[in-house]
C-alpha cells in the first residue's frame, strides 16, 4: 500500500478529532439521593477536594469520621484557591469528579447555575438543626427554592475593637451602632497618639473590600444588586447608603484617622497594625483579628457586627459549602461524612481553624466561654448576607472590578459623585455580560 | 530523503543533465528513487504522530472552541465567528493590545543594549569574566516569578527597600506606592524585566562575538581603528544574525508576558496594566469564557507569527 501525505494527514486529523470529542459529553448523571438508605450505613473511600485554606480544619474533621467509623475513608485532596474553580470545572468536563467538594460559597454558585451539582433539597430539609442554619450562608447554595449544597463553615466579616484604646480614648463601645459613633469613637483614638490610629483597612485588596464595607450597606437593607439571577441590575448610582459608607472612609482618609499603608495594602498586612495595638477600629474576621493574635491580643478584643449609617448591622456570610457533584461515585458516603461534618462537635472546633460555626445552635455556653469573639455573627446569624449573583468575583473580587475602582476613587481621590456613576456603569456593563 | 516530490538534485547537477538533454523521470507517486515512497513515511510516522496528537489536535480543537459559547462550566453551543467579530468591539481587550504595545517598545531596545554592553564586558577571556558572567546571568537563572514576588516585598511603600533608599538618598519621601499607579508600576515592571532578561541576551550576543575571527580585530588594529569602530564596523556587522535573534525572541517574549504583571499589579489599577495574555487569562478564567479566549489566543498567535515574520525579512542578510 503506498502511503500518501494527503491520507496521512486525513488519518491524523480523524484522530486528533477522535480523541478530543468525547471530552465534550452531556452532562453527568445525578445519584439519587431519595434512594433509601442514603447517607447511611455507606461503604467504601470518599474523595473529598478542599480549598488550601481550609486543608488543616478539613482534615482534623476527617481524621475524627475516622476514629468514628471504620466503613468509609476519606482522601483529602486540597486544590489551591486561586485555581479551585478551574480545576473542578476541568474534572466535571473530564468526567472525572471528587465525590464531595468544600467550595467557596461564591464559587459554589457558578456549579449549581451549570446543572453540575447534585439537588441535596430533600436531605437538607431532612436535617433536625434546618432552621439553626445560617440563611445568608445557604442562600448561596439555592436555585429556584432547591439546595444544592450545604454550608459547612463560616468565614463572616465583623467590627472588632481594641477594649483598651477605646477605654483610654473614653469611648464606650455600645456607641458603634451608627456612622456617628464610628467617626466619633475613630476621631478620639486617633489622638492617643501619633502612631494611633482609628480604623484600619485594606484598601487595595478588592476582596477584603467587598468583604467589610458592603455589610454596612446590607445593615440598612439596601442592595447594590437587586434581581434575581439572570435577570439583575446594579443599584449603586442612586444608593444613598453606597453614597454614605464612601463618605464614611473618605472623611477618615482626609482627617488622617486611617494609617497612610493602608492606601497599598493588599491584605498581605491585614489586621497586622490592629493585632500590635496601633488601631482601635478593625472591620475584619475572627481569623485576622482573633486567631492570628497573641493571648494578650485576644483579651482585649471586643466585636460587634457592622453597622449601618444610620444603624442595623450585618455581616458578610462567607466561608465554604460541602456539594456533591453529579457523576459522584460515593455519593452516599460523601453524604454521610457531610453529616459529619455539620455535627455539634466539629462545628464547635471550628475557631480553632479561623471559622466560626454555620449553626446557630453551636453557641452553648461552653462555646461562649471558648470563643467569645466568634459568637456575634450567631447570636445575630438572620443577618447575615452574601450577593447571589454569578458575577461576584467580578463585581468584587477582581483587581480591576467596579467595586475597588469606585472606592478608592471616592476615598482617596475625593470624588464621590464621579466614583458612584463609574460603578453604577461597571456594575451594569458586568452583569449584563454574566446573565444565564 | 525525500518526503516526496523530485528526487534530490544539486543545482549544478541539474543544470548538467539540462545542458546534456537526459531528463530524470520522476517517480508515480513520488518518492525516492532507490526506496518506496512508504518507507520514508514509516520513518518520519514517529514524528508525526506527536506533532499531530500534541500539536495539530489541540490547534484544532482550539479553533473549533474558539467558534463556541464554550464556558469553562456546562454546556455549550456553536456560534460561527462571533467571537472574532466581538473582538474588535472589545475595548478592553484592545486597550491592552496597545498596552503591549507599549511594554514592547519600552523594554526590548534596553534589553538589548544592556545585554550587549554585558557582553562587551566579559566576552575577553580574561581574570573575573566567568564571576561576572554567572553574576550577569544569575537574575534570568531566578526567573521572573521569584524577582516578581521579591519586587512585591521590597516595593511596599516605607518598609520596602526601594522605597528606603529612595528615601535616604532624599529622592523620595519613601511612601511611594509603586504597585497602585499604572506609571510606576510599568516603570517598575519594566525596570525588572530589563535586568532579569538582558542576561539571557548577553550569552547569545558573548557566543556570537566569539565566533568572530580574532586576526579581523588584528587588521583594525594594524589600520589603528578606534575600540568604537571596531564595534561598528566588525563586532555588530558580524553578529548581525545574533542581534536579530534576540530581537525577535525579545518581542515574542514581551508579546507574551504575563508573569510579572500577575504577581505585581495584577493588571491594575484597574485594567491599566493588563497586557494581552493576561486578558486572555482573565477572559478564560475569572470571566469563564473560555470560547472568547480561544478565539483572542488564535488571534495572538496569528499576530506574534505575523511580527515574527516581518522581522526575519527586516532582519535578514541582504549578502
Amino acid at each position: 500500500m503506498v502511503l500518501r501525505r494527503r491520507d496521512v494527514l486525513k488519518l491524523a486529523g480523524l484522530g486528533a478529532l477522535g480523541a478530543v470529542l468525547p471530552a465534550c459529553g452531556s452532562q453527568l448523571p445525578e445519584p439519587n439521593v431519595s434512594a433509601a438508605g442514603f447517607g447511611e450505613d455507606a461503604k467504601g473511600s470518599v474523595r473529598l477536594w478542599c480549598r488550601a485554606a481550609t486543608q488543616a480544619g478539613v482534615q482534623v474533621t476527617v481524621d475524627r469520621f475516622h476514629k468514628v467509623q471504620d466503613r468509609i475513608r476519606v482522601e483529602v485532596t486540597p486544590v489551591l484557591d486561586s485555581q479551585y474553580v478551574t480545576k473542578l470545572a476541568t474534572a466535571i468536563r473530564g468526567r472525572q469528579v471528587p465525590d464531595i467538594v468544600d467550595i467557596d460559597d461564591i464559587n459554589s454558585m457558578l456549579f449549581l447555575y451549570r446543572d453540575a451539582l447534585t439537588d441535596l433539597t430533600p436531605l437538607i430539609a431532612a436535617l433536625p438543626f434546618r432552621k439553626a442554619i445560617s440563611p445568608g450562608h445557604l442562600g448561596l447554595a439555592a436555585r429556584d427554592n432547591r439546595y444544592y449544597a450545604v454550608p459547612y463553615l463560616a468565614d463572616n466579616s465583623a467590627l472588632f475593637y481594641n477594649e483598651q484604646l477605646l477605654e483610654r480614648a473614653k469611648v464606650d463601645p455600645g456607641t458603634l451602632t451608627d456612622f456617628d459613633g464610628y467617626l466619633e469613637a475613630a476621631r478620639r483614638v486617633r489622638k492617643l497618639g501619633p502612631d494611633v490610629y482609628g480604623w484600619s483597612i485594606a484598601a487595595n485588596s478588592p476582596g477584603i473590600l467587598g468583604f467589610v464595607v458592603q455589610p454596612h450597606v446590607w445593615a440598612a437593607d439596601s442592595r447594590t444588586i437587586v434581581g434575581t439571577v439572570g435577570s439583575q441590575r446594579a443599584a449603586v448610582a442612586e444608593n444613598k447608603e453606597v453614597r454614605r459608607t464612601l463618605e464614611l472612609y473618605r472623611t477618615m482618609w482626609r482627617e488622617g484617622l486611617l494609617p497612610r499603608p493602608n492606601f497599598a495594602d493588599t491584605g498581605a498586612t491585614w489586621g497586622s497594625d490592629f493585632r500590635a495595638g496601633k488601631v482601635g477600629l478593625l472591620p475584619a474576621n475572627y481569623s485576622v483579628s482573633v486567631l492570628s493574635a497573641d493571648k494578650e491580643a485576644k483579651a482585649r478584643t471586643g466585636v460587634k457586627l457592622l453597622a449601618g449609617p444610620y444603624g442595623g448591622s450585618a455581616f458578610f456570610d462567607g466561608g465554604d459549602n460541602l456539594c456533591i457533584p453529579r457523576g459522584a461515585q460515593n455519593a452516599s458516603a460523601a453524604w454521610e461524612f457531610a453529616k459529619f461534618a455539620l455535627d455539634v462537635p466539629q462545628q464547635s472546633s471550628l475557631p480553632t481553624g479561623g471559622y466560626t460555626p454555620v449553626r446557630s445552635d453551636v453557641a452553648t455556653a461552653q462555646f461562649r466561654r471558648s470563643y467569645p469573639q466568634a459568637v456575634a455573627p450567631l447570636d445575630r446569624i438572620q443577618r447575615g448576607y452574601a450577593p447571589p449573583t454569578l458575577a461576584y468575583n467580578l463585581l468584587f473580587n477582581q483587581p480591576d472590578s467596579p467595586w475597588i475602582a469606585m472606592f478608592r476613587r471616592a476615598v482617596f481621590d475625593g470624588d464621590v459623585d464621579g466614583a458612584l456613576e463609574a460603578g453604577q456603569r461597571g456594575f451594569e456593563k458586568i452583569l449584563e455580560q454574566a446573565q444565564l | 530523503m525525500a518526503l516526496s516530490g523530485a528526487p534530490v538534485r544539486t543545482q549544478a547537477g541539474s543544470r548538467a543533465a539540462s545542458r546534456g538533454g537526459v531528463k530524470l523521470r520522476r517517480r508515480r507517486g513520488g518518492g525516492s528513487l532507490t526506496h518506496p515512497a512508504s518507507t520514508g513515511w514509516l520513518l518520519v510516522s514517529p514524528a508525526l504522530l506527536f506533532v499531530a496528537v500534541f500539536v495539530l489536535a489541540p490547534l484544532l480543537f482550539a479553533v473549533y472552541i474558539s467558534l463556541t459559547n464554550w464556558p469553562l462550566i456546562g454546556s455549550y453551543r456553536f456560534i460561527g465567528l462571533s467571537n472574532y467579530a466581538a473582538i474588535l468591539r472589545d475595548a478592553t481587550f484592545l486597550h491592552s493590545v496597545l498596552y503591549t504595545l507599549l511594554y514592547t517598545g519600552i523594554v526590548t531596545l534596553p534589553i538589548l543594549v544592556v545585554g550587549y554592553l554585558m557582553a562587551v564586558v566579559v566576552r575577553a577571556r580574561r581574570r573575573g569574566s566567568t564571576l561576572l558572567r554567572t553574576v550577569f546571568f544569575l537574575p534570568y537563572v531566578i526567573g521572573l516569578s521569584v524577582l516578581s514576588f521579591i519586587t512585591v516585598l521590597e516595593a511596599q511603600p516605607d518598609s520596602g527597600a526601594i522605597n528606603v533608599v529612595l528615601r535616604a538618598l532624599g529622592i523620595t519621601n519613601g511612601s511611594t506606592a509603586w504597585l497602585v499607579d499604572a506609571k510606576l508600576g510599568t516603570a517598575l515592571i519594566c525596570a525588572l524585566v530589563i535586568w532579569g532578561v538582558s542576561g539571557l541576551t548577553m550569552v547569545m550576543l558573548v557566543s556570537g562575538m566569539q565566533a568572530i575571527p580574532r586576526d579581523t580585530y588584528e587588521s583594525a588594529e594594524v589600520d589603528v581603528a578606534s575600540w568604537w569602530e571596531r564595534e561598528w564596523h566588525i563586532t555588530i556587522p558580524m553578529l548581525q544574525r545574533s542581534i536579530a535573534m534576540c530581537l525577535i525572541l525579545s518581542v515574542i517574549g514581551s508579546f507574551l508576558a504575563f508573569t510579572q504583571f500577575f504577581i505585581l499589579t495584577q493588571g491594575g489599577p484597574g485594567t491599566a496594566t493588563t497586557p494581552i495574555v493576561m486578558y486572555i487569562y482573565q477572559r478564560a478564567f475569572v470571566q469563564l469564557q473560555v470560547g472568547a479566549a480561544t478565539a483572542l489566543s488564535i488571534v495572538l498567535v496569528v499576530v506574534v507569527g505575523l511580527i515574527s515574520a516581518g522581522q526575519f525579512w527586516l532582519l535578514r542578510e541582504k549578502h
